[in-house]
């Protein structure tokens, strides 16, 4: 027979730390008291499941064919957006990312400021920095870009910075044990073994702004982002069923291209 | 003529371990030393302090002349090649590749910003692996390579550097018995034909001594033993491997019993 006594915690003493317990239960009574703050309402949640599949039967729609050009258009300045701030962003965050990782940086004031600079940069979302540039640079796709390359260095950089200090040190020790420079110690052993995880950092980065620079549009600053949001307005499903598909099919895209670059990279070519 | 001169080192870590505690020798050029000692010994962080890997707490180390200190390391480096336990190879790039890291002392970073080597670097890491024999894998990832082949690449950079001087830190103390021997008898060769100093770190006495000219006997941080293989008796492998606190010690002898 199983009693309770024949159960224990791989603990001293056979119980949960007292700490644990309590901050669990705390942060659980926390939420329950303060979900109100934000009209968290279970009867006002299921009450609308009609309303949700009203708006659901909606989207299915014959789609606008006629759009499909304009679309193509939009979808191919919103790719080419990403894709730019995306390099813009790499070619800056890899020197940033160096002097932001601990074992890396020149110097550990060097390192607090760099790493200050880049939460400044991703503080505030795209579209408030594209409300920024629009006013700077005008309407287009040019503030777009500008302010998907800024929000992404502040990520990027720091993501980089922590591939980095994660890299083994014994192969920075059997390079920099062999005479090579400070540059040289980063450049041939830090950088090839953080490779994997840069990649990964990119792919997802990708992923996130291309959905980013699918709404820079809502704010002047170019893409399928006005389309959207107009179809949505003016209950043009039609086009909007379109601008979904299109979206979800050049991220499931870029997914699969993503799993497959990464593995590589880990592996090695196949022999 | 010494190649590497240690003038009453001391070593007292952060934390406070005294690693080292007043070592003082001179190893001649061209001579293969092995230092033997138990775990703990100090003899990893007497060979890190030639290389400049860690600093001294007093004391100085010389090579050929010159003091080891922050200012001319990057030019002690290039004299000064290492050999490590775990071999420290740049696990993703091509096994020639990290034969020529040793190249990367004598080059600007100018060209190694965008992985350029001159045409010379290549034929030196060329003649390096066939050295140790390893012409085949020069396009592998160093990290498919056996334990044995690696230790390989890590002396072909080694020799690619074009050192004076060959510190190797427990070599084979990740190897098989096979990889051990081949690895001895690579780095006996290369004292002897190329005259380069050789300084080892080994726990296998037998191994120390079949290929040294010189041991040196460490415990707790100092050198407790200095001379030919011939002069290694029980006696002092009793006084090298000797543990504080331990009057009999059952271990001790069942071990030397077959060293």
């Amino acid at each position: 027979m199983t009693t309770v006594s024949t159960w224990r915690w791989p603990t001293p003493d056979g119980w949960l730390p007292l700490p644990l317990v309590g901050g669990v239960l705390a942060l659980l009574a926390g939420l329950w008291l303060t979900a109100p703050l934000v009209e968290v309402d279970f009867v006002r949640l299921f009450g609308s499941v009609g309303r949700m599949i009203d708006f659901a039967g909606q989207m299915f729609v014959t789609p606008d064919w006629s759009y499909v050009p304009q679309l193509l258009e939009k979808m191919l300045e919103t790719i080419e957006m990403t894709v730019l701030g995306t390099a813009i962003a790499i070619a800056v965050s890899l020197p940033l990312g160096i002097l932001a990782a601990r074992n890396a940086t020149p110097h550990a004031v060097v390192y607090r400021l760099t790493r200050d600079l880049l939460s400044l940069m991703r503080a505030l979302p795209e579209l408030v920095w594209a409300l920024v540039f629009v006013s700077a640079v005008g309407l287009g796709p040019l503030p777009g870009v500008m302010a998907l390359a800024f929000v992404t260095v502040g990520f990027m950089g720091k993501f980089f910075a922590e591939s980095i200090e994660v890299v083994d040190p014994k192969a920075v020790e059997g390079v920099r044990a062999h005479g090579a420079g400070w540059l040289q110690v980063r450049l041939f052993a830090m950088l090839p073994q953080a490779l994997p995880d840069f990649v990964g950092t990119v792919m997802y980065i990708l992923d996130h702004n291309l959905r980013a620079a699918a709404i820079l549009g809502l704010v002047g600053a170019g893409g399928i982002g006005y389309d959207l949001v107009m179809s949505m307005r003016l209950f043009q499903y039609e086009r909007l069923l379109l601008i979904a598909l299109a979206i979800y099919l050049v991220v499931t895209a870029l997914d699969r291209a993503s799993d497959q670059l990464r593995s590589r990279i880990i592996h090695g070519r196949r022999q | 003529m010494s190649a590497i001169s240690i003038q009453s080192i001391s070593k007292r870590f952060p934390n406070g371990f005294e690693a080292l505690k007043g070592i003082d020798t001179e190893i001649q050029s061209g001579s293969f030393t092995v230092v033997l000692g138990p775990s703990g010994a100090g003899k990893s962080t007497l060979l890190r302090l030639v290389n400049g890997l860690e600093t001294p707490t007093t004391g100085e180390v010389r090579i050929g002349g010159d003091v080891v200190d922050g200012h001319k390391l990057r030019h002690i480096r290039s004299r000064v090649a290492m050999v490590f336990q775990q071999f420290n190879l740049v696990d993703r790039l091509s096994v020639v590749t990290n034969v020529l890291t040793g190249r990367l002392a004598q080059r600007s970073w100018v060209g190694s910003v965008f992985y350029l080597f001159r045409q010379e670097d290549m034929g030196i890491a060329r003649d390096a692996l066939s050295r140790v024999g390893l012409t085949d894998k020069a396009w592998s990832r160093a990290d498919k390579l056996s334990g044995g082949q690696q230790q390989r690449v890590g002396i072909a950079r080694a020799l690619a550097q074009q050192p004076k001087v060959i510190l190797a830190d427990e070599p084979v103390a990740s190897l098989d018995p096979v990889s051990s021997e081949e690895i001895m008898t690579l780095l006996r060769e290369i004292c002897d034909r190329d005259g380069i100093t050789v300084v080892v770190n080994l726990h296998q006495v037998d191994l120390a001594r079949r290929f040294a000219d010189r041991i040196i006997g460490m415990n707790s941080g100092k050198i407790v033993f200095d001379g030919s293989p011939e002069q290694v008796t029980q006696s002092v492998l009793r006084t090298i491997y000797q543990r504080e606190g331990i009057e009999d010690d059952n271990s001790l002898d069942m071990a030397l019993a077959y060293a």
